[in-house]
């Protein structure tokens, strides 16, 4: 049976208001910013978010509000930008409702889940703030139906008497987002270079959605079953989505995309026109405080006009800078599919993501 | 900057990262001055080391610097590409054979005396819930810090270097001897010093408190302390070499010639 749809129909049919949703990659690579983009416009939310290390695409959903709590690890545009910025911003606004774990632990909380395991003991996080300080109490964890009761506890090994372990959840997965390179319409996936978690997401997930650069036939994909690396039958939906992670990269197919990550970069400082006006009037007077310790300090007289020219033309409208709704606006809302969005990056851009084989990435990037 | 006889203090950094690089050792490295520090230890230090990232991707020897640990420049240029789980997997093993061939290098905003560091968030008026400033979390820090020998990277300043840290994101001596085993902790393993932009800090072996062990050339007791928020020991410092023109020409031209991490100023 063909599993192939649209990525409408997709996103339609298996993302629920209210989902575990968990998404692969790694901060920059192999995000499946096409699925999460489609989300946006179709309008689902109050997730529950694992996103193992995230990225940008955790940051769009936050910063559009779809997130009723998101479970951390990390979560930067690495290289890029520090802290992903909505994230940052939604946190210290007292906005966001999340869980901080290690790494090492969310990472095999995903790969316990896959296993189907109960629970999971580590020897992680012991003596830290990770232990001690929870993000979402126990009576908070109660009135959310689809979260464990518990962030961490610390039990007796049975096996080893007197040795102190961290007992962990074992998530229950909604649904898994992943962009392979290559599926086949059974679902049969090839991932060419690190698998990251998205393995343990799909078999994990009750719905899986794969959004792929190819389409190739059932038995193509069987030629080579060295290189198969997801079940055909762990997987619901497979969508035709040629660049779907932009602007992360894809190993074998594109590198990131320079210029958009330093755009998100810049855009994600500010929610929107309201909040660009408000922080630059804040940073100008930061400025003239600062001025006014030294006085005769030219390199600060500087910053303070340039941040004052800022502010101003903010304030009367005759320059704002480009803002995170601007950004969406451009590049998801802005665009009703993938193949508009492609058209609107531009052929000969996304030649220049393209990668050089004898190198496994792009020098024009 | 032509002129390989004058250099930054991140190359300095660099230079002094790779130093504390041995033979044979398997280094965790994330991006920025770790990197360039770990490729500066493969191409002239110590070639027998082996980089590895906490994405899983192993014997690490990219051409261009990556940007981030996932990063198809780690990938293409490998030994093994495995998933994270794997990278921690493994990590716990060599401590668990009582294997000590790992090092690794992690960053943080916030160090006390014992070496605990804080990559999570500053309280400053707020609380962990809503803090004042918000960092990215643990990532595969707290795990590390865990394992392995950890070599922390830190700006040497007074508010980084404090009493209290807010936030534990990665443990170091805890509250000193003995401090990690009551805590569950390997006490076997443990921060093994700290290079800043002034020079290299270490832990007593007694106490398990930071002091200074070297200066970069140029830096003096008075400085390292006017920079460090709590009270710190000089009297065992030694100045550290200075790099040599044929390593700083490495970092420029061959290393990092994008300067994507180490930026060097324009000739004049």
């Amino acid at each position: 049976m063909s599993k192939v749809m649209s990525l409408h129909d997709a996103i339609a049919k298996y993302v629920e208001n209210g989902d575990v949703l968990a998404t692969g990659g790694f901060t920059t690579n192999r995000k499946p910013y096409a699925a999460v983009s489609e989300i946006l416009r179709q309008g689902q939310k109050d997730f529950i978010v694992y996103a193992g290390p995230g990225g940008g695409e955790v940051d769009m959903l936050i910063g559009e509000g779809r997130v009723a709590a998101y479970i951390n690890c990390y979560t930067a545009n690495s290289g890029y930008t520090n802290v992903s910025r909505r994230f940052r911003a939604a946190i210290e606004q007292g906005k966001l409702v999340y869980e901080d774990y290690s790494q090492d632990v969310l990472m095999l909380m995903l790969h316990a889940a896959s296993l189907g395991l109960p629970f999971l003991p580590v020897r992680l996080m012991q003596g830290s703030g990770l232990m001690k300080y929870w993000g979402i109490s126990e009576e908070k964890r109660q009135s959310m139906p689809k979260m464990e009761n518990l962030k961490c506890v610390e039990i007796e090994n049975p096996m080893v008497p007197g040795q102190k372990v961290v007992a962990v959840p074992v998530p229950r997965i909604d649904t898994a987002l992943i962009h392979v390179q290559q599926a086949s319409p059974d679902g049969t996936c090839i991932i060419c270079g690190d698998e990251f978690h998205d393995i343990d997401i799909a078999v994990a997930a009750r719905k899986t959605i794969v959004t792929c650069e190819e389409i190739v036939s059932n038995e193509y994909i069987r030629r080579d079953p060295t290189k198969t690396r997801i079940f055909g039958e762990c997987v619901q939906a497979v969508v035709k989505a040629p660049y779907g992670a932009w602007p992360a990269q894809c190993y074998d197919y594109y590198d990131d995309d320079d210029a958009a990550l330093k755009e998100y970069d810049k855009a994600s400082k500010y929610q929107d026109k309201a909040d660009a006006v408000t922080q630059l009037a804040k940073a100008a007077a930061k400025a003239a405080k600062s001025l006014e310790k030294a006085p005769a300090d030219e390199k600060l007289k500087a910053a303070l006009d340039a941040a004052k020219k800022a502010a101003d033309a903010a304030a009367d409208g005759s320059l704002i800078p480009e803002t995170f709704e601007d950004y969406l606006n451009k590049w998801v809302y802005g665009c009703k599919d993938q193949a508009e969005l492609l058209d609107k990056i531009g052929g000969s851009r996304l030649m220049r993501l393209k990668n050089e084989p004898h190198l496994g990435y792009s020098t024009t990037h | 900057m032509s002129d390989y006889t004058k250099y930054t203090k991140q190359e300095m950094q660099a230079y002094a990262i790779a130093k504390n690089i041995k033979e044979n050792q398997i280094v965790i490295v994330g991006t920025g001055l770790p990197l360039i520090g770990a490729s500066l230890a493969k191409r002239a230090v110590c070639p027998s080391c082996h980089p590895i990232v906490e994405s899983g991707l192993m014997d690490c020897d990219p051409v261009e610097v990556p940007r981030s640990v996932g990063d198809n420049r780690f990938m293409a240029h490998c030994a093994v590409q495995w998933p994270n789980i794997r990278f921690v997997g493994f990590e716990a093993n060599e401590w668990l054979h009582d294997e000590d061939r790992l090092v690794a290098f992690i960053g943080g905003a916030q160090i006390d005396p014992y070496g605990n560091v804080n990559s999570t968030c500053i309280f400053g008026k707020g609380d962990y819930l809503q803090p004042t400033t918000r960092f990215t979390g643990s990532g595969g820090a707290n795990g590390i810090a865990t394992y392995c020998n950890t070599i922390i990277m830190m700006q040497h300043q007074k508010r980084r270097f404090i009493d209290h840290v807010d936030y534990i994101t990665s443990c170091g001596w805890m509250d000193g001897p003995g401090g990690r085993e009551r805590a569950g902790l390997p006490g076997n393993r443990g921060p093994q010093m700290v290079v800043t932009d002034l020079g290299i800090m270490k832990f007593d072996d007694e106490t398990k408190r930071m002091y200074c062990a070297y200066m970069f050339p140029g830096v003096t007791a008075e400085i390292v302390q006017e920079n460090t928020g709590f009270e710190i020991d000089c009297s065992r410092a030694e100045t550290f070499e200075a790099p040599s023109p044929e390593i700083i020409r490495l970092i420029r031209e061959e290393i990092d010639p994008g300067q994507a991490f180490i930026k060097v100023p324009k000739d004049k």
